[in-house]
């Protein structure tokens, strides 16, 4: 290892080791801090990271964080930054493990639906930044004037679906303006109610609902490249002449497309 | 590969604004004289979305100024071939009057895993540094077709060299701009933090007159940008220390340092950046006119 490359890594571990005791004793005998105090340096750059962490995670997941309250959400980004730490430049990438991290957390244990909030919430983060997507009403023309076999569905950017067993979209309705009241969450949570949420981005917001008996299957048909006619034969729950007006004029769908040649968007 | 020069790349010397998203609506609806915007390139790493279109209507009205806080330039680990093709495209997108980033290092392997530790991390200023940086300056100027400007950190931490450092910061930023073409973006707030430093650890008696001593030490036409911002002293249970956290007013010792900037490098459009406790927009178009009057009172220029 070069002598750069040692001093490097001797700065990285003094930042994410945790306890950084060991680590911050190798740094010292390479670098001093500046300051009135020999670490006190290395701990400006320490608290740096710490208050990213928190403010990086706070901005993705505002939902988690108001579900664990500071000081509990404080702790989290703390523990997911020394353990796993970014991996990109761009600190809005970093999060998408959060989930798993979560319900992998022993203390977390007893608020076993977090890790699902913060897998809606990431999904949510993902599709704010999803590359646009145009919407074409007159190519609805084409469903009356072609087989469905030959036909697909174009997408909202950044669209996906969010499977739960618990409910995650109740859950974080709640904590949106006009969302429902909290005890009536509480009511479905105490019943254990599964929730799949389908998630998408009309204009540049991204939104979040519950799915319609059968419309995760239909979406999931299309995304994994059937045609429209057999996603609809596998979704045989959903009322597609009530969800097609519904999903366009919400920007679910944006347009009707050939298939197979059909493009149905880019799924976070 | 050589590029444009740095003489092609400044179209103003009217100040600028760095362009934070409390500030995007504001800023469109005054549309105040100013002489560019300045915004962090990570921030509109997105295929689409909000801060995109935003950024495309900022372009309509004004210069773009790309400073990137991610690319880790001097890292032994090298560039991130993912950030580097965000950038790119970003570049082309919105066609910038400046590109920079930092003479730091974040990214490097931990555990057999490449990590990014999102802050501007110090180098030594070691030859092999020096090449590392040059190296990396180089494959991004390549990537992007155009110079790079690199600015100088302000760094709460002091490699120990053995023997005694072969350069210092200024003879180590001028050698990276002959060797590879790019420019220097002068932080004088970042000279001036590091100044005061050396005076809390006992290296620096009189931090002013450091600083002008360092900026005379940096040859005028590789100076490509000047950035001015505030700092804070803190004084809590882990000591001393002055931080540069872009959340205060400018000192007035930073507008005598920016002056003197002036004298030795003429016009170079010269950015105004706030961060943190950002204040109304007022405030930072302020900043914005005083930088632009002492221009003026010091070389006469009218912005």
């Amino acid at each position: 290892m070069s002598a750069l490359a040692e001093q490097q890594q001797a700065l990285l571990n003094a930042l994410f080791a945790w306890p950084a005791d060991t680590a911050e004793a190798q740094l010292h005998r390479l670098a001093q801090g500046v300051g009135n105090r020999p670490g006190r340096g290395l701990q400006a750059y320490q608290a740096h990271g710490h208050a990213l962490a928190e403010r990086a995670l706070h901005s993705a997941f505002p939902v988690l964080a108001q579900l664990m309250g500071q000081q509990g959400f404080t702790d989290l980004a703390r523990a997911f930054w020394h353990s796993e730490p970014p991996q990109r430049g761009d600190i809005a990438q970093w999060g998408a493990s959060l989930a798993r991290f979560v319900h992998q957390s022993p203390q977390l244990h007893e608020v076993p639906y977090l890790g699902d909030v913060a897998r809606l919430e990431w999904a949510l983060h993902q599709c704010a930044t999803a590359a646009e997507g145009v919407a074409e009403l007159g190519s609805l023309a084409l469903l009356m004037q072609h087989d469905p076999e030959t036909l697909g569905l174009q997408m909202a950017p950044g669209w996906c679906v969010v499977g739960s067993r618990w409910p995650v979209v109740s859950i974080w309705r709640a904590h949106q303006e006009d969302g429902p009241p909290l005890d009536q969450v509480d009511a479905l949570l105490r019943q254990q109610v599964s929730e799949e949420a389908v998630v998408w981005r009309s204009g540049f917001k991204p939104l979040a609902r519950q799915a319609l008996p059968g419309e995760a299957v239909l979406l999931q048909a299309l995304q994994t490249g059937h045609s429209l006619a057999a996603a609809l034969a596998m979704a045989d729950d959903l009322d597609f002449s009530q969800w097609l007006p519904m999903a366009v004029q919400t920007g679910l769908v944006l347009r009707v497309v050939p298939w197979p040649s059909s493009f149905i968007g880019d799924p976070t | 590969m050589r590029h444009t020069t740095l003489q092609t790349m400044s179209p103003s010397t009217a100040a600028g604004l760095g362009w934070r998203q409390p500030h995007y609506a504001g800023l469109l609806e005054m549309r105040p004289a100013i002489g560019f915007l300045e915004v962090h390139s990570e921030n509109f790493f997105g295929q689409g979305g909000a801060a995109l279109a935003v950024l495309e209507r900022g372009r309509c009205e004004y210069p773009i100024s790309l400073h990137g806080v991610g690319l880790s330039l001097g890292s032994a680990a090298g560039v991130d071939t993912w950030h580097l093709d965000q950038l790119a495209k970003l570049v082309e997108r919105c066609d910038p009057v400046r590109v920079s980033d930092h003479a730091s290092f974040a990214r490097g392997t931990l555990d057999g895993t490449t990590v990014h530790a999102a802050d501007l991390l110090p180098l030594p200023f070691t030859h092999e540094a020096l090449q590392v940086l040059c190296s990396n300056v180089q494959r991004v100027q390549d990537r992007l077709k155009r110079p790079l400007l690199v600015e100088n950190l302000s760094a709460y931490l002091q490699w120990n060299v053995n023997p005694e450092p072969q350069l210092d910061e200024p003879e180590f930023l001028a050698r990276l701009a002959q060797t590879s073409g790019c420019g220097l973006l002068i932080d004088v707030n970042n000279i001036y933090v590091n100044a005061l430093n050396a005076q809390l650890s006992g290296r620096c008696s009189n931090p002013l007159a450091a600083c002008k001593q360092w900026l005379d030490r940096i040859p005028a036409a590789y100076v490509g940008e000047l950035h001015l911002a505030g700092h804070c002293r803190v004084n809590d249970e882990h000591g001393q220390i002055v931080i540069d956290d872009h959340g205060s007013r400018i000192c007035t010792e930073v507008w005598d340092l920016y002056r003197h900037a002036l004298t030795r490098f003429g016009t170079i459009p010269t950015l105004i950046e706030w961060d943190t406790h950002l204040p109304p927009l007022e405030v930072l178009l302020e900043e914005v006119a005083y930088a632009d009057a002492l221009a003026e009172q010091t070389l006469g220029v009218t912005a």
